[in-house]
């Protein structure tokens, strides 16, 4: 295979992720709640967007509605799952996001079933080389992680950002000031489910190709691994993370195939991984990157203050 | 007296066979600072509760400016200008001093979503005055060095002080304030409580718990007397503490 190929990929994939990675950030990091059916939200978007794509809608509107079903999804998700306590959030969404990957399994006129279905090429051209067409993709997938980026970061610095966090701290507390914890954490879910459609939806178009083998609940715990590593409540750290962990996973499945140990080379990279994430927990527990601020212009108020003092 | 502002009319309020609250009514007069003593385990932090909405009352009504308050969320009671600071803190400790104060401004432009977005020049002009409105309460509270510090670096009095500070940054019309002067010191105690008397005097209206009595006798202008879930004393400061009953429930001596 054609090396440059193999990188343009990566970054593909880097980018793809880290869109996944910021909505569960702000799921998590920000508004404290566990999503553990990421994986649910990506693969509405993916499969949205590869049954719209077949019937020929053009691709950046297949794109906008696969992220507008799978917010509307969350959205459903939240009005029964976010009323529960806080641990039933967590196995309500595994436990959705495995059942919708085994009813698209198993139902053979939604989406082709086991044998996956594939859609025509979104972005191609006359003459265009593969090298091309993945510096296109790249393209699309990179606009949509800036635009994704500049969301997450207006929110996150704002007044509403900073009551998702308190919501995260005391969600009793943040009711008690005025602050109605439903209708925040439905937003936030519904936000984050939003992005990760949109992720799901730029998979299937890069992909041309999806099946429900891609959306095992791995794929949910590979970004958990991205928020915890980068550190949660933090942006940056969520593309951090993303970048960190797709190159670990790629860099393992090259190394394994020049290893010669005695155990099965794909559980190596199994076992790496869980040595990174120990190794994370013990002497990083926070991440890498630290919670970032609330930036206001509240902050520039401060620094007057203490000018004056 | 004013005319009342809060009216608590027959709350009664059982934990399982506890009777906890055993029908209960009182009035908080506008403009004045009311106070609720009684023994531990007499009741008073439930009855805030329910009057907040934290609880739900098992019997009776709570009225707020002739308003029906008894099944508000807590949420909504806060919108209408009813506020709690907790017994025990419950600050956002991750969070900065700072940010814990900005998240008790009612009627924040910017804690909408779609406004977060969409009104940015505006909850940014609010975010300032707000600002400035935080640290003149912290200064006085003297946490305005710990500003941008989070809130898990407070020692005990100093959670106590933001949780009331915070409580203040929402400009109610009347506060619940559950024991205010516990767990710091007494001159500060003191402060708090001065404070307090000039915020009244620009038209807040306190309604306090506090079991450092003599600071409550000075400042209130009307104590209720809990004992096992029901009010034994009322009156005037002065009335009180010439109550035998008043000694009696509080101190178990005749
Ligand atoms: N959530 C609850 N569940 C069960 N019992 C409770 C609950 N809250 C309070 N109680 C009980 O109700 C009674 C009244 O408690 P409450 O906290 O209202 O008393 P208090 O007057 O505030 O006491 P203190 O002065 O010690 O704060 C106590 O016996 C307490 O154990
Ligand atoms: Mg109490």
């Amino acid at each position: 295979m054609d090396p440059l190929i193999y990188i343009l990929d990566i970054i593909v994939f880097v980018g793809i992720f880290a869109i996944v990675a910021l909505s569960l950030n702000l799921e998590y990091g920000f508004a404290g709640l566990g999503n553990f059916g990421k994986v649910a939200f990506f693969l509405t978007g993916a499969y949205t967007y590869a049954l719209l794509s077949q019937i020929g809608l053009p691709f950046f509107l297949c794109l906008i509605i696969a992220a507008l079903i799978s917010a509307s999804i969350g959205f459903l998700i939240s009005l029964s799952a976010l009323r529960l306590r806080e641990d039933y959030l967590a196995i309500v969404t595994l436990t959705f996001g495995e059942i919708l990957r085994l009813v698209v399994k198993a139902e053979h006129w939604i989406a082709g079933g086991v044998w996956g279905i594939t859609m025509p090429s979104a972005i191609s051209w006359a003459g265009a080389s593969p090298r091309m067409m993945a510096a296109a993709n790249i393209g699309l997938v990179y606009f949509c992680l800036i635009l994704g980026f500049i969301l997450v970061q207006l929110v996150s610095n704002s007044p509403y950002g900073r009551v998702l966090r308190a919501i995260r701290e005391d969600e009793t507390a943040a009711e008690a000031l005025g602050k109605d914890r439903f209708k925040y954490k439905a937003q936030a879910f519904m936000l984050g489910s939003g992005l990760a459609g949109l992720g799901g939806g730029l998979f299937a178009q890069y992909l041309r190709f999806i099946d429900p083998y891609m959306f095992l609940p791995t794929v949910t715990f590979s970004v958990w691994i991205m928020v915890i590593i980068g550190g949660p409540a933090n942006n940056w750290g969520a593309l951090l993370g993303a970048t960190l962990v797709e190159l670990f996973s790629r860099g393992t499945r090259i190394l394994k195939d020049y290893l010669l140990v005695p155990i099965d080379p794909n559980n190596l990279q199994y076992i790496l991984f869980g040595l990174l994430i120990v190794f994370i927990l013990l002497y990083r527990p926070q991440g890498l990157l630290k919670e970032s601020q609330v930036k206001t212009k509240a902050l520039e108020v401060i620094s007057r203050w203490k000018k004056h003092s | 007296m004013e005319e009342a502002l809060l009216r608590i009319r027959e709350i009664r309020k059982n934990f399982g066979g506890l009777r906890a609250v055993d029908g209960v009514s009182l009035d908080v007069a506008a403009g004045s600072t009311t106070g609720l003593v009684g023994p531990n385990g007499s009741g008073k932090t439930t009855l805030f509760n329910i009057v907040f909405g934290i609880h739900k009352a098992d019997k009776g009504s709570v009225y707020f400016n002739d308003e029906s308050i008894s099944h508000l969320a807590p949420h909504e009671v806060y919108a209408r200008g009813l506020v709690n600071a907790f017994q025990l803190p419950r600050l956002f400790y991750r969070l900065t001093v700072l940010d814990n104060m900005l998240l008790a401004a009612r009627g924040h432009k910017g804690d909408s979503f779609v406004n977060s977005l969409a009104l940015r020049q505006e909850w940014q002009e609010q975010e300032m005055k707000l600002a400035d409105k935080a640290m003149e309460l912290l200064e006085l509270l003297e946490l305005d060095h710990l500003s941008l510090h989070p809130a898990a670096e407070l020692s005990g009095g100093q959670r106590k002080l933001l949780e009331i500070g915070r409580a203040l940054v929402s400009e109610p019309t009347l506060l619940l304030l559950d024991e205010p002067a516990a767990g710091i010191n007494p001159n500060l105690g003191r402060r708090i409580f001065e404070k307090i008397e000039t915020f009244r005097q620009k038209g807040l209206s306190f309604f306090i718990i506090e079991h450092r009595v003599e600071i409550l006798l000075e400042f209130a202008h009307w104590i209720y007397v809990m004992d096992k879930g029901k009010i034994a004393v009322e009156g005037k400061p002065e009335e009180i503490v010439n109550n035998p009953t008043f000694y009696q429930v509080y101190f178990g001596e005749a």
